[in-house]
């Protein structure tokens, strides 16, 4: 007596209900706001058109936002996935202590984001740890802490998330360079190809499904960057990203609900392309190998 | 043989130095911690500072920290739980029947599990004023009760069980529901625990949802108290980073008792494809 079709869905329905009033409603529901001028107080919702969109292309909070976001992602995503690479090198054979440089390098990780943008608000401040080990190196810090300038804010809270992140992608590696049979490395040491040459000819380019995945799971959480925002900064000092803009005008003073989910929608297109772009040009380039 | 050594040492002096900068801002927040109450945070004051739990008796004495750790130990293992059966029976329907309505049930969970949640932040406070689940323990609850990555992980665990194990159940005379929950549970146990981890520290560290669909302190949970505290005129560094670690200390017990479970979670994402 297997499961009959009304059994097996009964099964799915908490997926079924779930997907649907948490995940397909809101998402057609935002879709369509972002067409009206509908706000918490307002009386009435009209229907605008292309109104908000075009209204967030001349708006330059939200142009700022966006330019903001893209620094963002631009700037930590090859650096976080280049040191990640060079940490799960290091740490890629057996060695003593390995574990726990292992454990160590991911620690930040599965720390949450509220308690270590909390702890680096503290270590970037005037008189910090921060600004002290950069007078030591001969840099001077901006007068009032690296978070109080907008020239630093941005740069600083991006070098605390490629921090905070560069362990749990070095795990994703790890289990990459795992995978790799050894013997494609004793084949080639016996051809007489060095080192660096195996690197190259071997270990890269076998990584580039592994290294796919982390570009393309990395950009889509960068681009919603928020938290850290929120805490450090509120979003002063040229740090604004697109989220917090998104929730600056929706959920808070006006509540502009269609103007905001108007820009959730912009952002949503924006990660789709730049997802799907890695995708095919990691692709073609396989191709090529 | 000695350049053997060298390189051996540099690689060491490399890995150390890589592990102090990943782990001295974490200590640094312990420190700050024990500091006394108002003292001065400087190098100078560090090295003969003087060390109290005054921070976290007055958390627990005259701050609301008891009920923040509360709601969020009672959100978290509410919606792990969730996860372990939901996920559970949603992942096995999909893995062992191929009706058409289960076939695109599967192409919903891989669209959500691509979809990014910025989209729903908007469409959701609005859901959970109108329905009247804003502020309450539901609009941290409710959403989160079953994943996509969860089912995704789970459904491909079970794929690897031999339905022959549900045969020989069946010809024994067990009924759907026993199979199901006495014999195909119990052997997916390794999935489960690598889910109910990943979705209890996912629950644990959350701020945005959390943030944007409670308002009042009973409800409050320790990630949005901690972000709100600081809100404050001048801050005070030192019972912010007690609160801090009092939010880190779980995660960290149960990272040291789980790690294994917690490496083959994020790595089977990856070695999938």
């Amino acid at each position: 007596m297997k499961w009959s079709k009304a059994g097996a869905l009964a099964l799915a329905l908490p997926w079924l209900l779930t997907f649907g009033i948490f995940w397909l409603f809101p998402i057609i529901y935002s879709f369509i706001i972002g067409f009206t001028d509908q706000q918490l107080l307002a009386a009435d919702t009209q229907w605008v058109g292309f109104d908000n969109y075009r209204a967030l292309l001349s708006d330059p909070d939200f142009l700022k936002s966006l330019k903001n976001t893209f620094i963002f992602v631009l700037g930590t995503i090859p650096l976080t996935t280049v040191i990640a690479l060079g940490m799960a090198l290091l740490i890629d054979k057996q060695f003593p202590g390995r574990g726990l440089f292992r454990s160590g390098f991911f620690l930040p990780s599965i720390t949450s984001m509220v308690v270590i943008a909390l702890i680096f608000t503290n270590l970037y401040q005037r008189g910090g740890y921060i600004a002290l080990l950069s007078e030591m190196i001969g840099l001077s810090p901006p007068e009032h802490g690296f978070l109080y300038s907008g020239e630093t804010a941005l740069f600083s809270i991006m070098a605390m998330d490629v921090w905070m992140a560069v362990g749990y992608y070095m795990l994703i590696f790890l289990a990459g360079l795992k995978s790799i049979p050894r013997e494609l490395y004793e084949s080639a040491e016996i051809n007489g190809a060095g080192k660096i040459r195996q690197f190259f000819s071997i270990t890269l380019p076998l990584l580039k499904p592994v290294a796919l995945f982390i570009l393309v799971v990395n950009s889509i959480k960068s681009f919603q960057v928020f938290v850290e925002i929120f805490v450090m900064t509120k979003g002063k000092f040229e740090t604004s990203t697109m989220v917090y803009f998104i929730y600056e005008t929706g959920l808070t003073t006006k509540f502009e609900f269609g103007y905001a989910s108007a820009a959730a929608y912009v952002l949503f297109v924006i990660i789709g392309v730049f997802a799907l772009a890695q995708f095919l040009l990691f692709r073609r380039k396989q191709v090529a190998w | 043989m000695v350049t053997r050594i060298m390189s051996k040492s540099v690689k060491y002096l490399l890995l150390i130095a890589l592990l102090v900068i990943m782990v001295a801002p974490l200590l640094w927040m312990f420190v700050v911690s024990l500091a006394v109450p108002g003292s001065s945070l400087g190098i100078s004051s560090f090295l003969d500072m003087e060390f109290t739990l005054q921070n976290y008796t007055d958390l627990f004495r005259t701050g609301n920290i008891g009920r923040f750790l509360f709601n969020s130990a009672f959100v978290g293992l509410t919606v792990t739980l969730g996860n372990i059966l939901f996920c559970f029976m949603v992942a096995y329907t999909l893995a062992r029947y191929r009706y058409i309505i289960n076939k695109l049930l599967f192409i919903t969970v891989i669209l959500i599990l691509m979809i990014p949640a910025h989209i729903i932040i908007i469409p959701l406070y609005v859901l959970m004023v109108k329905t009247g689940m804003y502020d309450t323990y539901w609009a941290l609850i409710l959403p989160w009760l079953v994943n996509p990555i969860g089912i995704f992980l789970v459904k491909q665990y079970i794929e690897t069980i031999p339905p022959s194990m549900e045969e020989a159940a069946r010809i024994d005379g067990a009924g759907e529901m026993r199979i199901l929950f006495r014999v195909i549970m119990p052997l997916c146990k390794p999935a489960l625990a690598v889910l109910a981890i990943q979705v209890f520290f996912t629950n644990w560290n959350a701020f945005l949802f959390p943030f944007i669909l409670t308002q009042s302190e009973q409800i409050r949970v320790l990630p949005v108290a901690l972000a709100l505290y600081q809100g404050h005129q001048a801050i005070d560094w030192q019972h912010l980073m007690a609160g801090s670690t009092i939010a880190v200390i779980p995660v960290l017990i149960l990272f040291v008792i789980m790690q294994r479970h917690i490496v083959s979670g994020i790595t089977s994402g990856a070695i999938k494809q």
